[in-house]
């Protein structure tokens, strides 16, 4: 049976269809966030109706998370992303007992059991600091794209120190640091590192390995290296970070559909 | 006629039942009438936003709750004196209610303020440009509503205590007195374990600290005392303290039952809302004893009808939650509920004041125990442990801890409890930051609390 999960994030929205018999994706993609998002999420659910050609009928159940689930009307019903990112890292990555997942908005750390089940979880949605948006700030700022802001990272051979642990504050750092002639790729570093420390002070003590990196962040090159440094455990990227949300939502939605029957 | 099965109403709801229990007779208090008239009279807008308890028993609840203001001024006028205590929590009321025309109240109450009329009235602006900023917890409303006089009178005497305290609330008061308010103070020690070979005294609560901290604390209560006969123009002797606790007592054991009624239930027959504001009661009486004795019976009658006619407000399969302390907006209360939440047990910070004070010690030395066995002078470890046991009996599958912003004894006690709590029963324990506005907020709230909500289902499932 076919089930869709849709990821209405702060950033972007995710969609996947996923094939409960087969265990197989049939067909995922993102677009950008919007002030209608539910038409986007709509657009966006066709789109993969068609790439996978299948029709809607053939859906037996749509879930929606993220931030803006609940203006998903389309969907059958609403599960946190702590809940479907949790399935969904798991489904790629059984072995997995913590996920750290790292949004545009918010970042939160997830305790699995085995089996999949979420057993505790931190959630930082209050400070910029920990969250993407510190790096969409930092792209803005440098005028780059966010490919090439992950490739500058890498280049780095010595991050600098972001002392303040307030975005609005450290955009002030980083414009000094810069007239100061440090290079753009340890700044960018340095920011990196500075966000893996809020999240592993977020993290506590709940971290067992293997740790995943989930969330479209885990796509910036040296993040994960940044986080585990801090955590000092290894970092593994989820298969599909930036799908992992919607995909737990498709595999939830196809749970239920069973648990009902 | 017969009442209708317990729910939760807004207040446009409220005003139809309202119209219909008058015609059907409604006796009503005093300080009774309509929810809504809080809303037109003194803009607490926050009403709007709020879901109640449908009983007769809820309204006189909330209408004795928001009548505090005027039940004061009417006091004054009245002739009685008017006592300001701060940080106690519990212990200096007793003995204000002690003395014939004495009444005392909590201007730091005045840290819901803000929330009730959704910060239209502009408190915390206010006690920023009067040097306390929003680095300091709510309770720093408290400092404007003592300049603009509009949210209570004036108080005759102010106490406060010191010491073993919040450092925020120290500050904030400290401020105040600076402001124009001479302030009693008087110490209250750390508490700590009896070392070897110190006398140990039972406090309430299944805790113990040694005799010479006891001592301390009496003798600071009985200079308090001194200070609230003289304004009184009465002594306050052992005979009328005694009284005093006696009838504190009462009002604990209404409490006592209304929780062990409410939180053992299978099915919650009161809204976490209602019981939270009921348990405020503890600390002063709501600024009078006698009716908060009858709000209490009201409520605590209320409960046992639904239950013997097996009627609730949540349902069973709702996840049993224990949560610690006070939110600073009565929203968040409502929204655990909607999310499939109910409260199993609370810790809002004054558990001394809901233990009974010792009657067979001499009334000083009882009141100064009490006052020790405050949550918020001794470690976060004794608190943890009666967090552990009444979750044990509330069978909570978590807890919550929502932290006041700014407040100093936030730091640390969350990680504390936490891992207390997970050594010891294993039940997770999550931490929401509830400001006294969290409209902006109640996506991120409601995500973490339906997150928890999908945990813990899953583990039943399991």
């Amino acid at each position: 049976m076919i089930y869709a999960g849709i990821d209405a994030g702060s950033r972007s929205i995710k969609a996947v269809l996923f094939d409960t018999g087969r265990s197989q994706i049939l067909a995922s993609g993102l677009t950008d966030q919007g002030v209608e998002q539910e038409r986007l999420a709509a657009e966006l659910f066709e789109k993969l109706l068609r790439d996978a050609d299948v029709d809607r009928t053939q859906v037996s159940g749509v879930v929606a998370t993220g931030y803006g689930r609940n203006a998903i009307r389309f969907a059958d019903t609403t599960i946190t992303e702590i809940t479907c990112h949790a399935r969904g890292v798991h489904r790629l990555a059984p072995d997995a007992r913590t996920v750290i997942e790292i949004g545009g908005q918010d970042s939160k750390v997830i305790a699995l059991e085995a089996g999949g089940r979420v057993r505790d979880f931190a959630m930082n949605d209050r400070c910029a600091a920990g969250t993407g948006r510190f790096l969409e700030m930092v792209a803005t700022r440098l005028d780059m794209n966010w490919e090439k802001l992950s490739a500058l990272a890498q280049q780095s051979t010595k991050p600098a120190i972001i002392s303040n642990m307030c975005v609005v504050f450290a955009e002030t750092e980083i414009i000094g640091l810069l007239a100061d002639g440090k290079p753009l790729s340890d700044v960018v570093a340095g920011v990196q590192n500075s966000i893996a420390t809020r999240v592993s002070a977020l993290a506590g003590r709940f971290v067992s390995p293997p740790v995943y990196f989930t969330g479209g962040v885990a796509l910036q090159a040296g993040m994960a290296r940044a986080l585990e440094e801090a955590l000092a455990f290894p970092v593994r990227v989820a298969p599909q970070p930036q799908f992992t949300g919607a995909l737990g939502a498709a595999v939830l939605a196809g749970e239920r559909n069973k648990a009902d029957k | 006629m017969n009442a209708p099965p317990p729910r939760k109403l807004s207040l446009d709801e409220w005003t139809i039942r309202y119209e219909q229990l008058r015609r059907d007779g409604l006796h009503e208090p005093v300080y009774g009438g309509p929810l809504r008239r809080h809303v037109i009279r003194e803009k607490d807008f926050r009403l709007e936003q709020l879901r109640f308890d449908n009983s007769p028993a809820a309204l006189r609840l909330w209408n004795f709750l928001l009548t505090e203001n005027e039940r004061l001024r009417q006091a004054r006028a009245d002739g009685d004196k008017i006592v300001g205590t701060m940080k106690d929590l519990g212990t200096v009321p007793v003995m204000a209610y002690a003395l014939p025309g004495v009444r005392a109240f909590y201007p730091d109450g005045a840290w819901w303020t803000p929330c009730l009329m959704e910060g239209s009235d502009k408190l915390l602006q206010q006690a920023e440009a009067l040097g306390i900023d929003a680095s300091f917890c709510p309770v720093r409303a408290m400092l404007p509503a003592f300049v603009n006089g509009e949210h209570f009178p004036k108080p005759d005497l102010l106490i406060c205590s010191t010491g073993a305290v919040c450092d925020d609330f120290s500050a904030i008061a400290q401020r105040l007195e600076h402001l124009g308010h001479p302030i009693l103070w008087w110490e209250m020690p750390r508490r700590r374990q009896p070392a070897s070979g110190e006398t140990a005294c039972a406090l309430p609560g299944n805790l113990t600290a040694p005799k010479i901290q006891v001592d301390c604390v009496r003798a600071e209560l009985q200079r308090v005392g001194q200070a609230l006969g003289e304004l009184a123009g009465k002594t306050l002797d052992d005979h009328c303290l005694a009284a005093g606790i006696r009838a504190a007592n009462q009002v604990r054991q209404l409490l006592a039952a209304l929780r062990e009624t409410v939180y053992s239930a299978p099915a919650a027959p009161l809204p976490a809302l209602e019981m939270l504001v009921a348990e405020m009661f503890a600390l002063h009486f709501c600024s009078d004893r006698g009716e908060s004795i009858a709000v209490l019976g009201g409520l605590l009658d209320e409960v046992q009808t639904r239950i013997r006619q097996n009627q609730c407000v949540i349902g069973a399969d709702a996840v049993r939650v224990f949560w610690v302390n006070p939110v600073a907006d009565l929203r968040a209360m409502n929204l655990l509920e909607e999310l499939g939440g109910r409260i199993c047990g609370s810790d809002y910070m004054f558990t001394h004041a809901l233990d009974l004070i010792p009657e067979n010690l001499p009334p000083l030395e009882a009141l100064a125990r009490a006052a020790l066995a405050d949550p918020m002078v001794g470690p976060t470890a004794d608190r943890a442990a009666r967090i552990i046991r009444e979750c044990q009996a509330g069978r909570a599958e978590a807890i919550v801890i929502s932290r006041i912003p700014g407040a100093s004894h936030c730091a640390r006690e969350g990680e504390i409890i936490r891992e207390i709590a997970r050594r010891e029963i294993g039940i997770p324990v999550i931490e929401l930051e509830i400001p006294p506005v969290c409209d902006a907020l109640l996506p991120a709230l409601g995500s973490r609390l339906q997150a928890l909500m999908e945990m813990l289902k899953a583990k039943r499932l399991k």
